[in-house]
């Protein structure tokens, strides 16, 4: 059955030995074929400082995800403390595609936090690998589903004997860490990276203050009882309180509430209506201070209006519901095989309503939107919840984004994530699920909050200085395990780690030079978003789930057969960029206009390429966009008519 | 407001562009500055500007009068007024009843409500009706119980509520009836009484030998046959027909007598470069004896020998096989593939007119005028619409990958070849050829594939004909203009047409005010001397091209190559759910769209210039200095 064409070929004085084979996944299985290369011993992972190569497997098959011809390319697999690493020599295969490249993961590198469900491949049988789990069986391939949808397939049908089998289990024992120091951020050794743009963290009570006086706050004070976490463990160590809470009756009323999270601000409008965000009370048949804390609130009001409270735990989903979704949007967006593709495809729209993952998006825009519409109006809104840390982030951020251009931004869009979930406790390290854990409820409520976004940016493109790359980029980012911004459930847990004995040094995500250079880092801005046309207006949303559509870039980019070749949103991007561009800029140097072709719709994601698709061409981004160099779009030359 | 504005708005015609060409519902908004000037007619230029009272004052009835009015709709040359009915309620299903008057003229239905706070023109072209139906008797108690309700075939219904003691329902119902059915009636059709004259003549955008020309033929294997001059070969085919070179009159006449109707395979495209072609045929009648027919075998075989690049023909049967093999029993089939032994024949799966109209009906269900949000993304699944258009994508793909990629010749049929042919054939020719991405190049497509190569609009949209169930309508065209508006969505920059240019297309497919539509075939447009007697609807879009253009286009010069899957393929709700005001874009897209052209325009000049600018500098010195990055504008 077997049928091998070899060519051996002499090149450049190294012995490269690529074939196509014509070798089935499985005995029983249709033709594949793969183009190896065997000069591999040479092949590793360029390690960061800290990170070490904990087992590796060679001639290893990495296929292209949901092909029926089973193509895809060889290489070196690699578990390290950080990563899944595939190393290929197929160095035309890297060329080719026009990927957005990060400096810590290479294009065919996982981090170990991304990874969620690992299969083993026997035979003709698929097994999923639980942590504890021993197996002997023999080790044909890996199929590893990731939190941000990829999949990789990867055979050892060509490794030495052995090696799929020290891999799987390296891979097991350190994708699933029991502790949180054993995450990659203790170990990571290299110094920061200042970025050009400062993100407040709302760590200091400078930051607060910046925010208090920014929004003409008044009725409400910050306060810094919370020192060393005192009295709340979630909350942090400022908080922003009604100014008639005096200090004896905070430790009292904090008591009542759900980890001591009374009422705290979340922002004003100008004429006085606050935003605010709190738990339930630890006692329902005891409301006295609830009431009292409430009372505080009307009373900060300048016309003493009562505040409108909405209890989050109704009409939105809970966490485990929002998780739920989820793994059935995975299901449709990240299929096992091209049958199975097709299969749902003919079923795609019931599919997607049964996940629901849209119900959800629209009911979270309509709960923002009617908080957003209540301020609007001059009322005091309560975001009210369990325990206040995971839809209270998601509605409080939306509905400043629908009500604020401040956040709009793109260090507005992370000031505002910083403020509503990093401080306030969203339990990120829980719900992305970056230590392994029976007991906790993994629910990916940060990319519910940034499809949601998303939406947004469809129905005002030009309302946004950020893009759906940085929307998506962001997603994947908050799985890789370098980051402290995503990696703690509270303020707490970060303020231990660094003064822990093995201290951790503090990374944020925000300094996307540490992963990107500037011409990834120009496909983060929103080409129609005009820094200086910035309105203060309420964005009335389309919430009804017939107005909504699904983020093909986020969660189709990882299907190649789904891949538009020279056609999508970049290329609509690239037109306006030029457009733009030309229309400001009078200098002559980047008066050249190209046809970006070979661009895919997944630009800058695309992982493969159809095999039939032309030869890249000469165009480069910086031959065609903005000048690269200036980054600063806010300060930029760009002047965009109105409505634009 | 300022009234003056308010009027203005009213009667001019460019926000109803934005939303729908020739209807609107339009509720007042504050914008009032478009720029675009009232494409309507000379008639709402009027500087006669009445006020609030003066609408409420003017009560008497007028039959005949002079345009610019507050109470007559705007006219267009031509247009008459026939019967107006006052004190009438619209029933909007979307802002309530709204009270107004309704003026029937020879072309359209003019609703306009007298309500200060619900300024509402209701503004829809008879040809879109396909039923007119009273509601209610003289027994009828119950608000708004006792009126009239239209069907049209643009996704939506009206009702309108009459009273029973003013018996303004029976003249305007009759009027309806009338100019709605015109064929039924033995009126003449609107589009021969227009005389709206503009200063491009659109029956010139297709010349058959001009556009034969462009693709390179005649040339060694192809040539043009006189054998349909009189449509006598071929009543439903074009007079001027490209055929392979070697095939003899008498091959010709024998295989048209073994095609259904005889529709011989006939050129609708050759590849530039590799010359693949893609042709055009009915079924050939096999019957179930499985008759065979040497010289259509020959002349198939002579369409293979066209292209040296390949030995093989792929035949491509747009229907599902089920259906080929049950038209044996009529007569038909298709190619047996011993008999024609370089060709493999490949089913498409697209199912025939009926299915598709009742996946339309289905659609409208969905849509119109209510959406049940809860149930939206099943329900549209559960009409099969898009399934449907995933199908006739998906084929065009398989078309244009075959002469493509693999330099193969694909022939291509169905029953008669008038369908879901043309479906294919002119979808792989927008993806193949970038020609057919610009404005003018799609009205020589539909001229050629869909106008001249017999496709029965008549039959297919039943214009002024009052047989609303007729089996022989379907939304054929619909289905071939949603999927171009697919692909338009996955590729934004390939097209120098946008939206609106569909939109208005479709609109006018109905709206029998040119003559572009009508009738089914070449051969009956020239009997009717619908070129001389009617207006093309080509000649109203080209005299306003810039309402239609993308300002992203970038023309690019290889064959798309969309993805068939319903992750992607969606609902044209610009199209079908025009209606629900729920449903409009957030932004002003239009204002958008004509800022970003007008950018454009400036960029070519200044690109223009460079580039001449460049060349003069290469011309005086000729040495190494080669542009390295070329500038496709």
């Amino acid at each position: 059955m077997h049928r091998y064409e070899v060519a051996i070929m002499m090149n450049e004085n190294r012995l490269t030995n690529s074939f196509k084979s014509y070798v089935g996944w499985d005995d029983d299985e249709q033709i594949s074929s793969c183009e190896t290369s065997f000069i591999e011993h040479e092949l590793s992972p360029k390690l960061h400082p800290g990170e070490m190569i904990i087992a590796e497997a060679q001639s290893v098959l990495l296929f292209t995800p949901v092909n029926e011809q089973k193509t895809g390319i060889s290489g070196v697999l690699f578990v390290t403390n950080f990563r899944l690493s595939f190393i290929t020599s197929n160095e035309k295969h890297l060329k080719e595609t026009s990927y957005q490249e990060n400096l810590l993961l290479g294009q065919y590198d996982v981090c170990l936090s991304n990874i969620d469900i690992i299969y083993l491949l026997t035979g003709d049988k698929k097994k999923r690998l639980m942590t504890g789990h021993r197996f002997n069986d023999k080790v044909k391939g890996l199929h590893i589903i990731c939190k941000n949808m990829r999949t990789l397939s990867y055979s050892f049908k060509f490794s030495p004997l052995g090696h799929g089998k020290t891999l799987a289990n390296a891979l097991l024992h350190h994708a699933f860490p029991k502790r949180h120091q054993l995450l990659f951020a203790y170990d990571y050794r290299e110094p920061n990276v200042q970025s050009r743009y400062s993100t407040p963290t709302f760590r200091c009570r400078d930051d607060w203050e910046k925010e208090l006086q920014r929004t003409k706050c008044f009725g409400w004070t910050l306060n810094s009882s919370n020192n060393k976490f005192r009295l709340s463990p979630s909350l942090p160590q400022f908080i922003v309180i009604g100014s008639a809470v005096i200090e004896n009756h905070l430790r009292i009323a904090m008591q009542h509430f759900r980890d001591g999270r009374l009422p705290t601000w979340c922002w004003s409008t100008v004429n006085g209506a606050t935003l605010s965000r709190k738990a339930d009370v630890v006692d329902p048949s005891n409301l006295t201070q609830e009431n009292a804390m409430l009372e505080i609130v009307r009373k900060s009001h300048p016309g003493l209006l009562r505040p409108f409270i909405m209890d989050l735990t109704k009409n939105l989903p809970s966490p485990k519901d929002v998780n739920q979704s989820f793994i059935k949007l995975r299901e449709i967006c990240a299929p096992e095989s091209a049958r199975q593709f097709w299969v749902q495809d003919n079923h795609f729209y019931s599919l997607l309503e049964a996940s629901k993952w849209l119900q959800y998006v629209s009911s979270c825009l309509n709960s923002a939107l009617i908080a957003a519409n209540k301020l609007n109006r001059n009322e005091s809104v309560v975001l009210q919840e369990r325990d206040g840390r995971d839809l209270c982030c998601v509605i409080s951020s939306l509905a400043q984004l629908m009500i604020d251009s401040h956040f709009r931004s793109i260090v507005g869009l992370q000031t505002l994530i910083q403020k509503e979930w990093v401080v306030m406790g969203h339990q990120f390290c829980t719900r992305l699920g970056h230590v392994n854990s029976t007991d906790s409820v993994k629910s990916p409520l940060l990319l519910l909050f940034l499809d949601c976004v998303w939406q947004l940016l469809q129905q005002f493109p030009a309302k946004f200085e950020f893009t759906e790359t940085y929307l998506t980029t962001l997603w994947d980012a908050s799985h890789v395990s370098i980051f402290d911004t995503f990696l703690f459930d509270c303020e707490r847990d970060r303020y231990c780690a660094t003064k822990d004995v093995s201290p951790l040094m503090l990374r944020s995500i925000w300094d996307w030079e540490e992963q990107f250079m500037d011409q990834d880092l120009i496909q983060f801005h929103n080409p129609l978003f005009n820094a200086s046309k910035v309105q203060d207006d309420l964005l009335k949303v389309s919430t009804e789930i017939s107005c909504l559509s699904i983020w093909t870039q986020c969660y189709y980019r990882f299907l190649p057969t789904l891949e538009i070749s020279n056609g999508g949103k970049p290329l609509e991007d690239f037109a306006v960029r030029t457009l733009i561009n030309m229309n400001d800029n009078d200098s002559k140097d980047t008066r050249e206009v190209c046809t970006p072709s070979n661009i895919g719709s997944f630009f800058p994601f695309t992982h493969w390429r159809s095999s039939n698709s032309v030869p890249p061409s000469t165009l480069t981004i910086s031959s065609l966009s903005l000048n690269t160099s200036d980054l600063q779009m806010e300060t930029s030359l760009v002047e965009i008519p109105e409505h634009l | 407001m300022d009234l003056n504005n308010k009027y203005q708005n009213m009667s001019s015609d460019s926000d109803s562009k934005s939303s729908s060409l020739n209807s609107k519902v339009e509720h007042e908004e504050s914008e009032s500055n478009s720029p675009t000037k009232s494409r309507r007619s000379t008639s709402s230029t009027s500087n006669e500007i009445p006020t609030v009272g003066d609408i409420k004052l003017r009560n008497k009835p007028s039959e005949n009068v002079a345009s610019g009015r507050s109470d007559d709709p705007p006219l267009l040359p031509g247009e008459k007024v026939q019967g107006v009915a006052r004190d009438v309620t619209y029933l909007c299903p979307f802002s309530g009843p709204a009270r107004g008057w309704l003026s029937v003229t020879n072309y359209k239905l003019y609703f306009k409500s007298l309500e200060r706070d619900t300024q509402l023109v209701i503004e829809v072209p008879l040809g879109v009706v396909s039923r007119v139906e009273k509601v209610g008797g003289q027994s009828s108690r119950g608000e708004n119980s006792y009126g009239i309700e239209l069907f049209c075939k643009d996704m939506r219904n009206l009702r309108f509520g009459h009273k029973q003691e003013n018996h303004s329902r029976r003249n305007v119902f009759e009027k309806l009836q009338q100019y709605a059915f015109p064929l039924s009636h033995s009126i003449p059709m609107f589009a021969f009484e227009y005389t709206e004259t503009f200063p491009e003549n659109g029956w010139n955008v297709y010349e058959p030998m001009a556009e034969l020309k462009r693709m390179g033929v005649p040339n060694d294997t192809w040539h043009i046959t006189k054998l349909n001059d009189g449509h006598d070969l071929c009543e439903t085919y074009p007079a001027i027909l490209a055929v392979p070179a070697g095939a003899t009159d008498e091959i010709i006449r024998n295989a048209a007598a073994f095609r259904s109707r005889g529709r011989i395979p006939v050129l609708s495209w050759l590849h530039s470069e590799s010359q693949a072609t893609i042709t055009r045929a009915s079924q050939p009648l096999v019957g179930v004896g499985g008759k065979r027919c040497r010289d259509d075998e020959r002349y198939t075989q002579l369409i293979i020998d066209a292209n040296a690049q390949s030995h093989k023909l792929y035949i491509m049967d747009a229907r599902p096989s089920a259906n080929a093999i049950a038209n044996k029993a009529k007569g038909g089939g298709y190619e047996p593939e011993d008999a024609y032994q370089n060709a493999e024949l490949i089913f498409l799966d697209i199912h025939n007119i009926h299915v598709m109209r009742e996946s339309l009906r289905k659609l409208k269900e969905i849509c119109f005028p209510n959406i049940d949000e809860t149930k939206w993304l099943s329900g549209i699944e559960s009409t099969y619409w898009l399934k449907h258009i995933k199908c006739i994508l998906a084929g065009a793909c398989r078309i244009v990958d075959k002469v493509e990629n693999h330099k193969t010749s694909v022939l291509v049929h169905c029953s008669d070849g008038w369908d879901r042919t043309a479906q294919l054939t002119a979808l792989a020719m927008v993806l193949l050829d970038p020609y057919y991405r610009t404005i003018k190049g799609f009205e020589v497509l539909i001229e050629k594939e869909w106008l001249s190569f017999g496709h029965k609009f008549q039959h297919r949209i039943g214009h002024g004909d009052d047989h609303h169930s007729d089996a022989d309508r379907s939304p054929v065209f619909l289905q071939f203009v949603d999927c171009v508006w697919q692909v338009t969505c996955m590729f934004p920059n390939a097209f120098e047409f946008n939206e609106l240019f569909l939109i208005t297309i479709i609109d006018h497919l109905y709206s029998c005010r040119f003559g572009t539509f009508l009738f089914n075939s070449e051969k009956e447009r020239l009997q009717k001397e619908v070129k001389q007697k009617t207006v093309s609807l080509w000649s109203y879009i080209n005299s306003d091209q810039d309402l239609y253009k993308n300002p992203l286009y970038w023309p690019q010069q290889h064959a798309l190559e969309p993805v068939a899957s319903l992750r992607y393929i969606k609902m044209w709700k610009g199209l079908y759910c025009r209606w629900n005001p729920s449903m409009r874009p957030q932004e002003p897209i239009h204002q958008r769209t004509r800022e970003l052209l007008h950018m454009k325009m400036q960029l070519m000049k200044i690109s223009d210039d460079y580039r001449r600018e460049l060349r003069h500098k290469a011309s005086r010195n000729t040495s190494s200095n080669r542009l390295t990055s070329p500038i496709h504008i």
